[in-house]
């Protein structure tokens, strides 16, 4: 069974196989068996890997795994590859500026429709006290500002949206 | 007339610290609560939980007419303010003295003058206290562009009615000087309301050190040593200690015999801080007094053996000081980590997210104040300080020793949090030989950097993968054919 693994923002497909009682990890070429154990404390397991015993607390998400490891925490975030198709080939992600958390706008430089340069300073927010310039990702022109100067936004809202690359091939 | 019954105007961990002290003094205790708030420690502690409403939860804490009719209609006679929130409303004082309830911390009047950092300036100035050189916009506002020019670089621009380094600016040069101040201005304008500035003369690779004082409005005031506070991002503290490391006893005697005079010059009543700066050839200047109880006051807990809190309400109260300066020793050393929900990689960018598992240290020399609970919610509605864990060690070396161990079993999962980050500043070997400055943090910031181990990742995508039940299960149901495939993938 096929997982998508997030670490540090480095995305690895894994692979899960059961061989008799035993748990192979397949990691690109490398098969690494594997068996989890439920230990003392919350949330404490030990994990035997490549012949080693390590021990560690795991809280699972609802999209991420949450394990604490020799005194640190990590996030391992949980992608399911059927989601990751319907993005396969686009630039998404370079259209919309989009909020990292609820804030206020503090001023806008640019209106719909003014070319933009990569770089180029398109808006100021305030999140949680503190000033954030929102620049531009890349060439282009504005298509759309939601908000005005002085609107409150949610988290993961659209704070400017550039036009679309035309196709040039 | 000794307290009776306690309101604390304030929630997270400070709130708790504040009521188990009054509860272990036989004082009855009541906190508030905002509906939007999950539980919290306090709420557990507290004899009463009397609910505020308001738009947000902020606004709710900030409402002084709500939360001194809500004192009246639970019959509390005193209200503690913690940190932040109304802690230094001279507002919030006024309206409580008017409806007879009494406010733990100083009056009306000190926390006016101390509020307004160029009037606390000029006045520690005028007893002969030492402040850095400055220019003050409100003197005269049509040349202060010049007179800023003439404190010389680098200079360091304020808001007159500032706090917790919000809106500070440093500039090195004079071509940034007006727009910097146009900046500071429009900040200043935002968070407090006011726009009106001072400079000061930048000292490089300064120091903050602050001492904490105590007095009794009744002519006694006593200093509990310095706290060291260089170790801060964005102007703000996240690791504090006592005694500092880099004063001479002779140094300490002069910092704190300063602080102890600002605060008998006001005849101080209750618990605050005179923060200073401290430069590498040894001078300080006066920086501000605080006029509450702060953040970091464990670590004076930890080396003295006072209960400021306890203080804090027999002052309060009514009662003397009964404390000679002689009574109150250091012993061995402390440090306090700010737990806080943020991403030090992403520029400190706040975290929020559920608190899915979460065991705290213990052992000796170890306290946790928390304001969270196994099970809770870390929103953006709070700032995001979590807990406060502090340390307490025979000598500096073991103090950073066990505030390591501890940071490293405090979990906190479901929430990234800056303890790996500070576990990677206890280690680093400036920090270990105590050569820090305020710019420490900044300057480090490559080898703070938590840099991702390879082999790490093999243990973090196998537990993951071995503890995702769904995987795990359906892993288990592919029939015995396909099993034998093992590694066959599309």
């Amino acid at each position: 069974m096929r997982r998508i693994l997030e670490i540090n923002g480095e995305e690895t497909p894994i692979w899960l196989a059961l061989t008799g009682q035993t748990h192979v990890l397949h990691l690109g070429a490398r098969e690494l068996p594997c068996t989890l154990d439920p230990a003392t404390g919350k949330g404490a397991y030990t994990l035997e890997l490549d012949g080693k015993r390590i021990a560690l607390r795991i809280a699972e998400g609802e999209d991420a795994t949450f394990i604490h490891l020799d005194g640190r925490a990590y996030e391992v975030g949980r992608i399911d590859p059927s989601q990751t198709l319907g993005e396969a080939g686009g630039d998404a992600a370079q259209d919309q500026m989009i909020a990292p958390m609820p804030g206020v706008v503090v001023s806008i430089a640019v209106a719909p429709g003014d070319s933009v340069a990569e770089g180029q300073a398109l808006l100021v927010i305030e999140s949680m006290k503190l000033e954030t310039t929102i620049t531009a990702p890349r060439d282009g022109i504005v298509a759309e500002v939601p908000f005005a100067t002085g609107d409150s936004f949610g988290g993961k809202a659209v704070l400017l949206g550039l036009a679309p690359l035309e196709e040039t091939e | 007339m000794s307290i009776n019954k306690l309101l604390v105007a304030n929630r997270g961990e400070i709130a708790a610290r504040v009521l188990r002290t009054a509860r272990a003094i036989g004082i009855k205790t009541a906190v508030l609560r905002h509906p939007a708030e999950v539980d919290t420690p306090a709420h557990a502690i507290a004899d009463e939980v009397v609910t505020i409403d308001g738009a947000t939860p902020v606004a709710a804490y900030l409402d002084i007419d709500q939360i001194t009719k809500l004192a009246q209609r639970i019959g509390a006679d005193a209200v503690h303010p913690g940190y932040g929130f109304l802690a230094e409303n001279a507002g919030f004082v006024k309206t409580l003295d008017a409806a007879g309830i009494i406010f733990v911390g100083p009056t009306e009047d000190v926390i006016d003058l101390m509020g307004d950092k160029v009037r606390a300036r000029k006045y520690v100035q005028e007893r002969g206290f030492p402040v850095a050189p400055s220019a003050i916009e409100d003197d005269n506002p049509a040349d202060f562009v010049d007179r800023a020019r003439a404190v010389g670089y680098p200079l360091l621009i304020k808001p007159s009615a500032g706090g917790g380094g919000k809106g500070m600016r440093i500039v090195r040069e004079a071509a940034h000087l007006e727009t910097e101040i146009e900046t500071a201005r429009r900040e200043g304008e935002r968070y407090f309301g006011d726009g009106r500035l001072f400079v000061e003369s930048y000292i490089e690779n300064p120091r903050h050190i602050e001492v904490q004082v105590m007095g009794d409005g009744q002519g006694n005031v006593v200093h509990f040593w310095e706290r060291e506070c260089s170790i801060q991002r964005r102007f703000q503290k996240i690791l504090e200690e006592t005694p500092s490391p880099a004063l001479t006893p002779q140094q300490r005697d002069e910092i704190c015999d300063s602080a102890a005079g600002i605060a008998r010059a006001v005849n101080y009543r209750g618990a605050g801080t005179v923060e200073f700066i401290y430069a590498p050839d040894g001078r300080f200047y006066f920086l501000e007094m605080n006029t509450r109880l702060q953040v970091e006051h464990p670590v004076t807990e930890m080396v003295t053996g006072f209960d400021l809190v306890a203080e804090q309400l027999r002052i309060a109260g009514g009662e003397a000081l009964g404390l000679q300066q002689g009574d109150i020793g250091q012993t061995g050393h402390s440090i306090e980590l700010r737990i806080c929900a943020e991403d030090a990689d992403a520029d400190f960018r706040p975290a929020i997210g559920d608190i899915l598992l979460m065991d705290e240290p213990a052992g000796p020399g170890v306290r946790v104040d928390s304001g969270i609970l196994d099970g809770g919610k870390v929103t953006t509605d709070f700032d995001p300080m979590l807990s406060k864990l502090i340390v307490h060690g025979r000598d500096r070396a073991e103090a950073i020793t066990r505030a390591r161990r501890a940071a490293q079993d405090y979990v906190i999962l479901g929430v990234t949090t800056n303890l790996g980050y500070l576990d990677a500043i206890l280690a680093h070997p400036k920090f270990q030989s105590g050569d820090v400055s305020t710019g420490f943090l900044a300057d480090e910031a490559e080898a703070l950097r938590q840099a991702p181990d390879a082999a790490i990742s093999d243990i973090l995508m196998a537990a993951t993968a071995l503890s995702d039940v769904r995987l795990v299960r359906a892993v288990e149901n592919v029939p015995e054919i396909y099993r034998m495939m093992g590694g066959w993938r599309n």
